[in-house]
């Protein structure tokens, strides 16, 4: 399945898209700079909740994983993490400039570069920083594009499971921490 | 208990749910306004329950999934008790300590479900809502104490159909005026507003008993929510502020109650949990008592009134 | 078939349980279960000869309806707690006095509860307190079994008292023309009512006699602890009912002043009762071991049967016998889902287990019905007696005891869950990962009380119908049913609707649920931790100072045992001082002191 490409949907996956496409709730993880952008289009200046958009304590609630800025290696592995604990369908956004393709970060040996070769992006927000009115914008063109069935990440990476898992073990290794919190 | 008895009963938990569900969407364009945003569509509580049971979900256990059951079920059951006009699913079930102590099933379920979880963050909202609830429900029922002392009846239906016969200055509102502060005070914890929400604190322990939730449990929870607010609410309408003698009227005080309570929780901060305790465990408590003497001693407000 | 025969078969039944038990462990045990749950059913040949009196040797009997009701809750917790005598044989220092022990502990209560003079009252009064005072240093500790029996010893001493001054007064030793026909003024008739009720106050651990049973129930043989917190303190509402009913105390405190209908000495045992909820609340809990928590919550509960009973009304009156049940099957029942946990894993504290439900989910479900009941949320007995007794508050007008009524009924969510949420839930720990469920001798009573509390709660009147021949026999008016549901002037509740209702809304969660996208399993450790990694599951167990906020509100309190203990050493001081002044070996003091006294004494001779 090439991405992009429609699959016809029984009429219960259509009602969930009907849903869906209309409520999504975001877990950011605020990794970067990105996040100083959030509240400013949370709160009364911008006001996503009239677009069905509203922030969620935990992945398990979450629909959409909105990763702010930068990923450096060690957070990428908590990323993941977070991102298998959500709940399908979910999507992911990768916001600014670092997690499209490592942006100032491009040549940093603690970064990765390109998110979507560990994590299967829906939706990118170009810019540094993106403005809120781009945040807006790239939460209705992934509500439209959920309402129409375009948006099919979470299927990708369970479908190209492996490849991910080799992409991802090949940024992050296998480290065995010993604390007083790990065996 | 006829078949006509638990289609009359189911028909009204669905209008419950659609009630509240629809007042908590338009309250939270109340909110939005408060807070000068122009706020979501009307229906988009609906459209988050529905999208939230359409999703996938998980499984921490049997418990987890059966906590979630009986607790809906309890929920359900206690909307079921609930009297609304002179609308009434059963006969004779309206008494105030059966739907307090049913409430309490759900309430336990929920708990269950939650710790079921193994989330450390859950069990921590559970123990600090049981806290809140120790300290909310006791002046709350001691109020109650004194209104079936006063009426010699224990069922809200009657207790709301006494109000009744002497227009607004009937209400409770007016004949134990420390008793309905002391109600609209408790109504807030019960309702989990602020100030009474450090056990759902979302920045703190990621959302509390909630925390592990996600697909349809979680959408189960969202139902359950609001048929909790419905129960509460009514019977702080039933109360004291006379129920209602048709549908319409119940529900313009509901609307009126539970916009109340929304706008004062839009502009409090938040207690924390040992602090919640003894806020109630001063004023109220102390009023609740007054007013049980004053009723119980003097009569005011049930036998000597107007 | 007799009541004398129930009691032989108790009395041979202990000392063939001994003699059987040095032969074969396996025999003694099984003998307890015979004869316990004999017993239980030749109470049921027996419920049609009320009124009946038999003599044997010295002893008096009597069988009353109130006797017969205590006997029926006793020889049922004795009955199904004997069960696991079979377990726990090998664990027992003295297996053999274990098994005489426990079967004459349950033929003292009996002999008690059918006895028809003081004397025979007062021998088998003596004869739980001393059986059940051996059984207790059997567990862990001896000093519990020295309070236990030093606060039942100032209860029977003070009772001893009472029954003298009555004989002295009556002239007869029977129970019933004796109490009756006590013909006192005010005063007098106070300290006679306070004097007899003692014993009653101690058993039932009522503040300040609390302090005995946190020791004894925590610290007593497994297995006798539910027996302690289901059957024995349950004597002293006998005694409270004899004291409150029997002994004509409404119409002779009559006189004297009234609030709300209710003569002040009883207000004040009511009061002493709201106490003692308030403070078993409180201290169960901030408890850390799951034996203890229930014992103060033994505490607790036992302030709403003394409540109850004191009432002497049709509603409250009704509650508090019926809790008296309620409360001694689940409270019996959750103290053997905690022995079946301790059998499987060697503790009792909260903040060393977790997870159990993973390994025994059956003891889960009996503990978490139980607690339901405890906690008195329907559709279990223990909510019936709750709505009773607080309906009856409420028809009284009662302000200050309904809010310790509520504040106990509401802090028993908080105690109740505390061990479900850290015991059965959360993690478990690696340690107890090859644990097994508990064995079958264990599930068979767990299994039995849980359909008895959930089949009274869903139809109380098999039980409500005992207590109200009670109410009869005690002349007061007798609780309203109508066709099964309980129609008394304030209230109105028909538990079987309530039950019905409660499953109707579980089946629609249960369609909904169904409905819904299908789940998937995940491990417990697949837990939202803020992304952090983390594989120590003991770590990720929340069971320390589970209500920390609420526990500091009160960490300072007072403590009534510290009080005792503080004036037991001033008490000792003045013995050294005494043993000083008087005891020594000097010569010269002695014949000063001999001097004076003699001096005194001639003076005093003179006059």
């Amino acid at each position: 399945m090439a991405i992009g490409d429609k699959v016809e949907l029984s009429s219960w996956e259509k009602l969930g898209n009907f849903f869906r496409g209309r409520s999504v709730w975001m877990m950011w993880y605020c990794t970067g700079c990105g996040a100083i952008e959030m509240p400013p289009t949370m709160t009364s200046r911008f006001d996503m909740e009239r677009l069905g958009m509203g922030p969620m304590a935990t992945p398990r609630q979450a629909d959409i994983l909105l990763v702010t800025g930068y990923l450096s290696v060690k957070t990428l592995r908590r990323v993941i993490y977070s991102y298998e604990q959500m709940q399908d369908p979910k999507y992911i956004i990768a916001f600014g400039a670092c997690a499209v393709n490592g942006g100032i970060y491009f040549d940093s040996y603690s970064t990765i570069n390109k998110l979507d070769d560990y994590l299967p992006v829906d939706m990118y927000i170009a810019g540094c920083m993106p403005r809120p009115e781009a945040i807006m914008n790239a939460f209705n063109d992934l509500q439209e594009k959920i309402r129409n069935n375009e948006v099919d990440g979470w299927k990708r990476y369970k479908k190209n499971y492996d490849q991910y898992k080799k992409n991802q073990l090949k940024a992050v290794g296998e480290v065995y921490v010993h604390d007083e919190f790990h065996e | 208990m006829t078949f006509q008895n638990f289609l009359n009963a189911f028909l009204f938990v669905l209008a419950a749910f659609a009630f509240q569900t629809s007042i908590t969407g338009i309250n939270r364009k109340v909110m939005a306004r408060l807070q000068k945003r122009r706020g979501p569509r009307w229906y988009q509580q609906f459209l988050d329950i529905f999208k939230a049971l359409s999703k996938s979900s998980i499984s921490h256990g049997w418990v987890y999934d059966f906590g979630v059951i009986m607790a809906l079920g309890g929920i359900m059951a206690t909307v079921i008790f609930i009297p609304v006009a002179d609308f009434r699913a059963f006969p004779n079930t309206d008494n105030i300590f059966i739907i307090s102590y049913v409430l309490a099933v759900g309430m336990l379920g929920m708990a269950m479900s939650a710790s079921g979880s193994g989330n450390p963050w859950a069990s921590i909202g559970v123990g600090r809502a049981l806290t809140n609830m120790l300290a909310y429900e006791v002046p709350f029922m001691v109020v109650v104490v004194t209104m079936i002392f006063g009426f010699k009846t224990a069922s809200v239906g009657e207790i709301a159909g006494i109000q009744q016969g002497l227009g607004i200055f009937g209400w409770n509102l007016f004949r134990m005026p420390l008793g309905a502060i002391v109600g609209f005070i408790s109504l807030q914890g019960m309702l989990g507003k602020k100030p009474f929400d450090s056990f759902i604190a979302p920045a703190e322990i990621a959302s509390g008993p909630m925390v592990e939730y996600g697909g349809k449990h979680l959408g189960m929870l969202f139902i359950l929510h609001d048929l909790s607010t419905f129960i509460e609410v009514s019977l702080i309408v039933n109360l004291f502020l006379g129920g209602g003698a048709t549908f319409l009227e119940f529900g313009i005080k509901y609307f009126v109650v539970y916009t109340l309570a929304n706008l004062v929780s839009g502009i409090s901060p938040r207690f924390k949990i040992d602090q919640a305790v003894v806020f109630y465990y001063k004023f109220p408590l102390l009023a609740s008592i007054v007013q049980g003497f004053i009723v119980i001693f003097t009569g005011w407000g049930v036998t000597k009134w107007l | 078939m007799n009541l004398l025969s129930i009691l032989a078969v108790l009395i041979v039944g202990g000392l063939a349980a001994y003699l059987l038990s040095k032969a074969n462990k396996l025999l003694g045990a099984i003998t307890t279960i015979l004869t316990t749950v004999l017993s239980f059913v030749m109470l049921f040949g027996i419920k049609d000869q009320i009124g009946s009196t038999e003599t044997f040797l010295y002893f008096n009997f009597q069988l009353t309806e109130i006797g017969w009701y205590f006997a029926f809750v006793l020889s049922l917790t004795y009955g199904m707690s004997a069960f696991y005598n079979v377990c726990y044989k090998d664990k027992f220092m003295y297996p053999n006095s274990y098994a005489m022990l426990y079967i004459l502990s349950l033929g003292g209560s009996l002999g008690l509860f059918f006895a028809k003079d003081f004397i025979t009252f007062f021998v088998f009064w003596e004869l739980v307190v001393w059986t059940s005072a051996f059984i207790i240093p059997l567990g862990k500790s001896r000093r519990a079994s020295f309070i236990y029996y030093v606060v039942s010893s100032i209860g029977s001493m003070a009772t001893l008292f009472a029954i003298m001054w009555i004989y002295k007064l009556t002239g007869t030793m029977m129970i019933k023309e004796a109490l009756m026909s006590v013909d006192l003024n005010f005063w007098p008739s106070v300290i006679l009512f306070m004097t007899f009720i003692l014993s009653g106050l101690t058993k039932i651990g009522i503040f300040p006699f609390h302090v005995w049973l946190p020791l004894a129930h925590g610290s007593a043989p497994h297995t006798f602890s539910p027996i302690l917190s289901g059957g024995l303190v349950k004597l002293g509402a006998y005694v409270a009912y004899l004291s409150v009913a029997v002994f004509p105390s409404y119409e002779i405190f009559g006189e004297g002043w009234m609030y709300r209908g209710i003569p002040l000495p009883i207000y004040f045992l009511m009061v002493l009762g709201a106490i003692s909820i308030i403070i078993g609340t409180v201290m169960a809990i901030k408890q850390d071991d799951a034996k203890k928590l229930l014992a103060f919550s033994s505490v607790a509960n036992g302030g709403y049967i003394l409540i109850g009973i004191l009432m002497m009304d049709e509603i409250t009156f009704a509650g508090g016998l019926l809790h008296l049940f309620a409360h001694a099957v689940a409270s019996a029942t959750a103290f053997l889902t905690i022995t079946a946990v301790a059998y499987r894993t060697g503790t009792t504290k909260i903040s060393e287990l977790g997870g159990m439900i993973h390994r025994m989910p059956i003891t889960y479900t009996v503990y978490l019905i139980s607690i339901i009941s405890m906690a008195g949320i329907p559709p279990m007995a223990g909510f019936v007696s709750k709505w009773l007794i607080l309906q009856g508050l409420a028809s009284k007008g009662l302000i200050i005891i309904a809010f310790a009524a509520f504040f106990g009924s509401i802090g028993s969510f908080m105690y109740v869950f505390r061990p479900l949420a850290a015991v059965f839930l959360g993690q478990l720990a690696p340690k107890h990962e090859n644990l097994k469920e508990a064995p079958i001798m264990m599930l068979i009573p767990m299994i039995l009380m849980t359909i008895i509390t959930l089949t009274v709660g869903v139809v109380p009147k098999l039980v409500l119908n005992f207590i109200v021949d009670v109410q009869a026999e005690a002349g007061i008016k007798v609780v309203s049913m109508t066709g099964g549901a309980l129609d008394v002037f304030n209230g109105y509740l028909d538990a079987t609707r309530v039950f019905v209702i409660f499953g109707f809304g579980f089946l629609i969660a249960l369609v909904l649920f169904l409905l819904m996208p299908k789940t998937r399993s995940v491990s417990l450790m697949d837990t939202y931790t803020s992304a952090e990694f983390i594989y120590t599951p003991e770590l990720l167990h929340y069971a320390h100072d589970f209500y920390a906020p609420f526990e500091r509100l009160y960490k300072n309190h007072p403590s009534t045992l510290k009080l005792y203990e503080r004036a037991s050493l001033k008490l000792k001081e003045i013995g050294l001082f005494v043993d000083y002044a008087f005891m020594n070996q000097r010569p010269a003091t002695s014949i000063m002191w001999i001097l004076i006294i003699v001096t005194i004494v001639t003076i005093g001779g003179a006059f």
